[in-house]
């Protein structure tokens, strides 16, 4: 429901509001002048219904009317005064004899469409489907290619990411955090070079009443002559030049300070950083992967957030602290990663590390299509998606083809006659297309129309903000031209050059045989292409709805459910420890933890261990979970050997999982308890060892893990509540945590939640198969339907033959089916393995999957079956049906 | 007679407007013409048929006040013009001379 919509009647009675969707609709696509009373009288009478009625009956009656409003009416604009026209004046005039024949090819086009209604109305329907899916996959495509291609020197903008070399290669966005001085230094290959650490989530208070969560970048000022993000306020030079200054978007700006001049004004970033802004920039445009708002110096990151760089050493690497370069012309990337950044790794890092940190230039380009590197998503994966939208313009066009040339036998007397007339075969040809361009046409305004219509749904689908505009999108209406040009072409010259080569006196005698239409065979083969689409789609759909039902289902190793998290802004001990009281206090509260982060998260320190007396750290690298003693209880861990950590933080304990054991090589867990390990240089005891729990998404195998406690690095607090009272024990924690820290904003994620999003893309990606799924199937359906007219016309007179012979209506039937079966058997044949070896290799991302199993298969060929059967049903049956006297009657 | 003609619909519409003189906007004729009919009638069928009207030139229209319950959107009111007002009157003309010629014996002696 859209409060905005609504008017203050209906705050009094709220489940009897009006279903303002209906309305958008609406707003949709009426004509503007019509809209205020329409609208209007709409919600007069609901408001009256409503007293007499009820608000159930009320919105039935306002959908009913909502509904028989959708007329042509509705759209038409306001008649404009005519004036004398100019069209008319000309009339007087003998027209040229052109554009007599032009006219003349497009009204006897015009005409046969209006005769062919059903033909027609199938034509329309499957091009505009496919074109309107054509027109949103284009904007999608199009919209992710145009990532950071505004700035200037795009080319030779990089940004140097770190690669760790162990027993796999790990790939990190960060660098650490004095190479970019280093590079600077002594390697004069880059114009400019500058380092940025991206924050994110960082309470902004740009006056005591105002807070809010922003992501702050630290950047030096030379950030901001490699990419382009102009200012519109503010002195050009010297940007994050002084200390205690800020760049902020107009967006923030006038978030924070309204209409005032944002310049000169001063916020607190994380109550501990105050700066006064110095600039303003331009809005972020929306293909940009650089989402921070506001810029401050990087000098203050060392005050700000020590643990990035107070540790001012090459050791540790964070993805937040970024290193961005432009080299100079003529340089090229692969000489820099080959020898400067090679030389870097063995000059500041003795010859063991060396081997272990490298560093890589990542294009610009690349930053959005690198996922391995926080990109959006891989590149082939965009060009699947264009090649999905090809494939549907083909299958429509395909249907074209099939449906005209069935027909070309009905209209086999109308062209002969015209032939012995004397028409050109050109001009028959330019006819047929003719036809086609008005058929298109239609089709395009009608896709043009559902694509509009159903962007906003593609929109929160993905998150974005697409628009269609065709008035100022000059790329998109080429598109338009080049699609509609293609499908005239790809679906109109191949039945119109049959048309024009039919010989004349075979086509006024009703002599046409299946040969000289063409192609049958060729239109049977388009149709198996078709099914197989159709049921490698819907194999694809219940592979993936069977892999992500069992990732939902499938044990985890811990406790998602009715677990809350929440981040604490800082770390101070004390602080925190009262809260952590005052929260197990609340009732409904369980267990509290106060951790790192939860079993589960895709970003989790590494580090190495060295394991009792061996005498060189192990080979594999370890996950560290920071966390207090009740962590494993909170979440709901199993200790499968020895005992859980006590709550002391004094002295070190460690728990390994089953995995990590294994990997140090020992066979039983018993053999770790008492022994000494040190892990990230800090030496302690093995006291126990967890049952292995999926401490990634199922795209990746269980590590080996480390669970210790740390409390400085504690930054989350894991509760563990009673669902039943969930909505009085969360006021209750958030009115501790306002208690605590009254500066800070109390935000609360559902660990389950958090975990389904590791699989967010895997549910967009079943998703849109689904809705490709659909749509192809019913664009199957309509070429099937062409060809099954187009078969009963063929076998009129042998059905009517059978019938006076004596057959019965399943025979006539069977002579259809069997046609059908054959074909889509053979659609099956090609699309299971198909279907068998891609969705293997869609499993194989997964470590943890389901095996393929036949019922996926056997599911998909009863599907299209039923559905074969139920279009072919209709024709078939007319056919069947047909008194056999007027189908021979001709003779 | 000459000219645009009039639907039967068309011409119940206009005598409403006509009848709901200075109060006749679309859902006052909508709700009218349901309860004299004695059928449910679409705001979307009356609406096109008002906008039909004025294109013929029967009635004139111009937007009213706004109220609360309408969101605050203004109504659209119509007056039956000259034009209009001539088209009623012609077919009741006609309707009252074909009532007045049925002979008596057609309807077997009752009129």
């Amino acid at each position: 429901m859209n409060r905005k919509d609504s008017s203050p009647l209906d705050s009094q009675d709220k489940p009897g509001a009006l279903p303002s969707w209906a309305e958008r609709l609406l707003k949709r696509i009426m004509a503007p002048h019509l809209r205020e009373e329409l609208l209007g009288d709409l919600q007069e009478m609901f408001y009256q219904r409503r007293q007499q009625h009820g608000s159930f009956k009320a919105r039935l009656f306002y959908l009913w009317e909502v509904l028989l409003l959708l007329h042509p009416r509705l759209w038409r604009r306001e008649a404009a005064v005519t004036s004398p026209s100019y069209l008319s004046h000309l009339n007087h005039y003998p027209k040229p004899a052109l554009t007599t024949m032009f006219q003349n090819t497009f009204l006897v086009a015009w005409r046969k469409l209006r005769r062919h209604k059903s033909y027609t109305l199938i034509n329309v329907l499957s091009l505009s489907l496919g074109m309107a899916s054509v027109i949103l996959i284009f904007t999608l495509v199009k919209y992710h290619l145009s990532f950071d291609n505004f700035h200037a020197n795009k080319d030779r903008i990089y940004r140097i990411t770190t690669e760790f070399h162990e027993d796999k290669i790990r790939l990190n966005t960060g660098v650490p955090s004095p190479l970019g001085e280093a590079f600077r230094q002594d390697y004069p290959v880059a114009e400019k070079v500058a380092r940025v650490a991206f924050l994110t989530k960082r309470v902004v208070t740009p006056s005591p009443q105002k807070r809010f969560e922003e992501d702050v970048a630290f950047a030096e000022p030379a950030f901001f002559d490699i990419v382009h993000l102009p200012l519109v306020l503010g002195s050009p030079m010297g940007r994050l030049q002084e200390p205690h200054t800020a760049l902020i978007t107009e967006r923030l700006a006038k978030k924070y300070f309204g209409e005032q001049n944002a310049v000169g004004q001063t916020i607190r970033i994380d109550d501990s950083l105050v700066v006064a802004v110095a600039g303003v920039l331009q809005d972020l445009p929306r293909n940009t992967d650089f989402r921070s708002e506001i810029y401050v110096p990087f000098s203050h990151l060392k005050e700000h957030s020590p643990g990035l760089v107070e540790k001012d050493w090459w050791f540790s690497v964070n993805k937040q602290m970024q290193c961005f370069i432009r080299l100079k012309p003529g340089v090229s990337a692969a000489a820099v990663n080959d020898q400067v950044l090679a030389a870097i790794s063995s000059s500041y890092y003795d010859e063991k590390m060396a081997k272990f940190f490298r560093f890589k230039l990542q294009p610009l380009a690349d930053l959005h299509f690198n996922p391995k590197l926080g990109g959006y998503t891989e590149k082939k994966n965009l060009w699947a998606f264009a090649f999905i939208g090809f494939i549907l313009i083909v299958t429509t066009c395909v249907n074209f083809v099939n449906l005209a040339t069935a027909q070309a036998l009905g209209r086999a007397k109308e062209i002969g006659i015209r032939k012995v007339l004397g028409s050109q075969p050109r001009t028959l040809f330019w006819q047929f297309i003719a036809e086609t361009t008005l058929l298109t046409g239609f089709a395009l305004l009608l896709a043009g129309t559902v694509a509009y219509l159903t962007l906003p749904l593609v929109n929160r689908l993905f998150e974005l903000e697409l628009a269609l505009n065709p008035g100022q999108d000059v790329s998109l209406l080429v598109f338009l031209a080049v699609l509609m040009l293609v499908v005239i072409f790809l679906a109109g010259s191949y039945p119109g050059l049959i048309l024009a080569r039919f010989q004349p006196i075979a086509a006024l005698k009703g002599k046409l045989s299946q040969k000289q239409i063409g192609g049958f065979s060729l239109r049977k083969g388009l149709v198996i292409t078709q099914f197989a689409i159709s049921q490698l789609l819907i194999m694809g759909t219940l592979t993936i709805a069977h892999q992500m039902r069992y990732a939902r289902r499938a044990d985890l190793g811990f406790d998602k459910e009715a677990i809350v998290l929440l981040p604490v802004p800082d770390v101070n001990k004390a602080k925190s420890n009262a809260l952590g009281v005052q929260f197990s206090r609340v009732a409904g509260v369980e267990k509290v933890t106060f951790c790192y982060e939860a079993p589960t998260s895709e970003y989790s320190p590494t580090t190495s261990i060295q394991f009792d007396a061996r005498p060189e750290a192990e080979k594999f690298s370890i996950i560290l979970k920071h966390g207090d003693h009740q962590y494993v209880p909170t979440f709901g861990l199993k200790i499968v050997a020895g005992r859980n950590l006590y709550p002391a933080d004094t002295t070190r304990e460690y728990l390994l999982n089953e995995t990590a054991v294994k990997a140090l090589g020992l066979t039983s867990n018993q053999q770790v308890l008492g022994k000494q390990a040190s892990i990230n240089g800090r030496s302690g005891t093995v006291v126990g060892v967890v049952k292995d729990f999926h401490n990634k998404s199922f795209h990746a195998a269980i590590d080996p893990l480390c669970i210790t406690t740390l409390s400085e690095n504690y930054a989350m607090y894991g509760i563990k509540v009673n669902l039943s009272s969930l909505a009085t024990s969360l006021p209750q924690l958030q009115k501790a945590w306002d208690l605590t820290f009254p500066s800070a904003i109390f935000t609360y994620r559902f660990l389950d939640e958090d975990i389904a999003r590791a699989y967010q893309l895997d549910t967009m990606i079943q998703w849109l198969i689904q809705a490709f799924a659909g749509i192809a199937i019913f664009i199957g359906c309509l070429g099937l339907y062409g060809l099954v007219s187009f078969m009963a016309v063929q076998k009129t007179k042998e059905i009517g033959v059978r019938k006076v012979l004596g057959a019965s209506l399943g025979n006539i039937l069977w002579l259809f089916y069997r046609e059908f079966f054959r074909l889509l058997l053979l659609a099956f044949i090609v699309a299971a393995p198909l279907a068998w070896w891609l969705m293997n290799d869609w499993l194989n991302n997964f470590v943890y999957r389901i095996e393929l199993g036949s019922s996926i298969f056997i599911l998909a060929i009863v599907l299209t079956g039923g559905i074969a059967l139920l279009t072919v049903g209709y024709q078939s049956l007319k056919a069947a049906l047909t008194n056999p006297v007027q189908s021979l009657r001709s003779e | 007679m000459k000219g645009e003609q009039l639907g039967e619909f068309e011409e119940l519409v206009l005598l409403t407007i006509a009848y709901l003189y200075e109060r006749a906007y679309s859902v006052a004729v909508v709700e009218e013409l349901s309860q004299r009919l004695e059928r449910p009638l679409s705001l979307g069928a009356v609406h096109r048929t008002m906008q039909r009207l004025e294109e013929k030139g029967m009635v004139s229209s111009h937007l009213g006040e706004a109220t609360a319950e309408r969101g605050g959107r203004r109504k659209r009111l119509f007056t039956v013009t000259a034009a209009g007002e001539q088209a009623l009157r012609d077919l009741r003309r006609i309707r009252h001379e074909l009532w007045t010629g049925i002979p008596t014996a057609a309807w077997g002696g009752r009129l």
